[in-house]
C-alpha cells in the first residue's frame, strides 16, 4: 500500500509538469492556472499561421530525418564492427565513441563551433546541426544494435554463405530482414534525440530555427501561451518516436 | 575478420573525429590564444586560465554544489523508485520503465518551460497557495533560485538516474534476497548488506551522469535561476557570444570538466575504500 502510493507519487513528480503544458495548452486563458478557461484550439490555430512555426518546422524535419538515416547507418555499421573485435578493445572503442554524450553538451557544442568558424572556416547552417546530431545519436544506435545483434543466431548467415552467397547477399538477404525493425526503432530514438536537442542546435545553426530554438526564442522573450501549443506537439512527436521506438526495437515478442 | 572489424567501424569513427575529436582538441588549444582587439589570436598564454581560477573558482565551487546535490538527490530517489519498481511493482516494474525511458528524450525544455509555470510569482503553486488562503502575497522566492534549478535539473534527470539503477536491480537474483530474509535479516538489514553491494557500480553510474549534466547545464539556471541560482555554463556563454572571448570561454569549460573528472575520481575512490573496508 505504502509502496503503491510511493510508485504514484514519483509517477506524478516525472509527468504532472508535463502533463499540465499538454493541458493548458488546451485552454484558453494566457496564464498556467486554475481555472484555465474555455478548451479551444486556438493556441494550435494561431501555430498554424506562424510563418516562423513552419520554417522550424521543416528545418526540424530535415535535421530529425537526416539524423536518422545517416546515424543509422554508422551506427549499425560501427556495431557490427564492435561483434568482430575481441570484446576489451569493442569496450573501449565503445566508451571513446560515447564519450560525446558524456560531456555536457556546451562544451561539444562550442567545440564544432570552434571548429567550423576558425578551423576550417565552414561557417555554420544546417548540416553542421545534422553532423552534432549524427555524433551523440550514433552511440545510441551502436548500443541497440549491438544488444540485437549479441542475441542474433549467425548459423543462418553462415548457411547462407556456405550456399554461396556473397558477405554482401548473406547481410542483405538474410541478416537485415531480421535487424530490420530495430534498425526503425534505433533510427526513431535518433529523431527524437535530435528533435529535442536545444543546445547543440542553437550553437550550430547559425541563422534560422529548429523547433526547439523556436520554443527557445518565445520562451525568453513573452509569456507567449503559444509556447504550451508548441511544447505539446514537440512533446508528443518526440515522445511518440520513442515510444514506437520501443516497441520495434525491444519489446517485441 | 580484424580488418573487415576496422573498415565497419570507419563512419562512425569519422565522425566521432571530425565532430568531436578535433573540434575539442582545437577548442583546448584556443584556452592559450589570445584576444586583440576583438580578433582571435594563436598564441600561448595562461591569461583565461589565470582568470579562470582567479574570478571564477567561486562559482566553479558552487556549480559543483549544484551538480553534487542534483546528482545525490537523483541517485537517492531514482533508487527508491527502481527499488520499488522492481521489488514491489510485481509485473509492472518493467511497464514503469518503460514510462521513464519514454520521458527520456523527450521535452527538455518543456519541462523547464513547465517549473518556470509552476514557480513562478503567478505560478500554479503561488496561485493554489493564494486561493487556499494559506499565503496573501505570491511567494517570490519560489523561482529565480538555487532550489527552482535544484527541483528542476532533478525533475530532468531522475530517469537518468532511474534507467542505470533499476537494470542494476534487475541483475539482483531473487534468491539472495529471499536466502537473506529466510536467514533472518530485517528488511534494512537485507538492504545495506545484500541489495546495495551488488547494485554500487549502477548506483555510482547514476550518480556521475546526473552529476555531469547538471554542473554543465546553463538553461535551466539561466531560466529559472536568476541572480542566486548562476552557474558557470552560463558565463561560457557569455565569454564565447557577447564578450567574444573564446579563449576565456574555452578556459572556463575545460575548467569546468576537469573539476568534475576530478570530484568524480575522488568520490570513487572514497566509494572503494570504504567498500573495501567494509569487506
Amino acid at each position: 500500500m505504502i509502496w503503491r502510493a510511493v510508485i504514484a507519487f514519483f509517477l506524478l513528480f516525472l509527468l504532472g509538469p508535463i502533463a499540465l503544458v499538454v493541458l493548458f495548452s488546451f485552454g484558453s486563458n494566457a496564464l498556467i492556472g486554475f481555472p484555465m478557461g474555455a478548451l479551444t484550439l486556438d493556441w494550435y490555430a494561431g501555430l498554424l499561421r506562424d510563418t516562423g512555426f513552419y520554417s522550424a518546422f521543416w528545418t526540424s524535419v530535415v535535421v530529425a530525418l537526416a539524423t536518422a538515416v545517416f546515424a543509422t547507418i554508422t551506427g549499425t555499421l560501427a556495431a557490427m564492427g564492435l561483434l568482430r573485435l575481441a570484446p576489451s578493445v569493442a569496450r573501449a572503442v565503445l566508451a571513446t565513441l560515447s564519450m560525446p554524450v558524456l560531456l555536457p553538451p556546451l562544451v561539444v557544442a562550442i567545440a564544432i563551433v570552434v571548429l567550423f568558424v576558425r578551423g576550417i572556416g565552414l561557417g555554420l547552417g544546417v548540416p553542421v546541426v545534422i553532423l552534432g546530431h549524427i555524433l551523440i545519436t550514433q552511440p545510441f544506435v551502436i548500443l541497440i544494435v549491438m544488444a540485437r545483434l549479441a542475441r542474433f543466431d549467425q548459423s543462418a548467415v553462415e548457411a547462407a554463405r556456405d550456399l554461396g552467397a556473397s558477405r554482401w547477399q548473406a547481410f542483405r538477404l538474410v541478416t537485415l530482414p531480421q535487424i530490420a525493425s530495430t534498425l526503425v526503432g534505433a533510427a526513431l530514438v535518433c529523431a527524437a534525440i535530435s528533435l529535442d536537442d536545444f543546445i547543440i542546435a542553437s550553437f550550430t545553426i547559425g541563422g534560422g530555427n529548429t523547433l526547439s530554438t523556436f520554443v527557445w526564442g518565445k520562451m525568453r522573450t513573452t509569456l507567449d501561451p503559444s509556447i504550451n501549443a508548441i511544447a505539446t506537439a514537440l512533446l508528443v512527436v518526440t515522445v511518440g518516436l520513442s515510444g514506437l521506438a520501443l516497441r520495434l526495437s525491444r519489446y517485441r515478442s | 575478420m580484424k580488418r573487415a572489424g576496422i573498415m565497419f567501424l570507419a563512419p562512425a569513427t569519422l565522425v566521432f573525429t571530425a565532430v568531436f575529436a578535433l573540434p575539442v582538441a582545437l577548442l583546448f588549444a584556443v584556452s592559450f590564444w589570445s584576444v586583440k582587439s576583438f580578433r582571435l589570436q594563436p598564441d600561448f598564454t595562461f591569461t583565461a586560465w589565470q582568470r579562470f581560477i582567479t574570478q571564477y573558482w567561486e562559482l566553479t565551487l558552487y556549480t559543483l554544489f549544484v551538480g553534487l546535490m542534483a546528482g545525490i538527490i537523483c541517485t537517492l530517489l531514482g533508487f527508491v523508485f527502481a527499488y520499488a519498481a522492481r521489488f514491489k511493482a510485481g509485473a509492472h516494474g518493467d511497464t514503469l520503465m518503460l514510462a521513464t525511458l519514454i520521458t527520456l528524450f523527450g521535452g527538455y525544455l518543456v519541462k523547464i518551460y513547465a517549473w518556470k509555470s509552476i514557480l513562478g510569482a503567478d505560478g500554479l503553486l503561488n496561485q493554489t497557495l493564494m486561493a487556499s488562503g494559506l499565503v496573501t502575497e505570491p511567494l517570490t522566492f519560489l523561482i529565480y533560485s538555487r532550489g527552482a534549478v535544484i527541483v528542476a535539473l532533478v525533475h530532468f534527470l531522475l530517469p537518468f538516474a532511474i534507467l542505470p539503477i533499476y537494470a542494476a536491480l534487475r541483475n539482483v537474483p531473487d534468491s539472495t534476497v529471499e536466502a537473506a530474509s529466510d536467514l533472518g535479516a530485517n528488511a534494512f538489514n537485507t538492504l545495506t548488506l545484500v541489495i546495495i553491494p551488488q547494485v554500487r557500480q549502477g548506483l555510482f553510474s547514476a550518480f556521475a551522469i546526473c552529476f555531469l549534466l547538471a554542473a554543465g547545464d546553463y538553461v535551466t539556471p539561466m531560466l529559472l535561476g536568476g541572480t542566486s541560482g548562476v552557474m558557470l555554463g552560463q558565463f561560457v556563454l557569455l565569454e564565447f557570444s557577447t564578450n567574444f572571448n573564446w579563449p576565456a570561454g574555452s578556459a572556463l569549460s575545460f575548467g569546468l570538466l576537469f573539476a568534475c573528472m576530478l570530484l568524480l575520481a575522488v568520490l570513487g575512490l572514497a566509494g572503494q575504500m570504504i567498500a573495501r573496508r567494509k569487506r
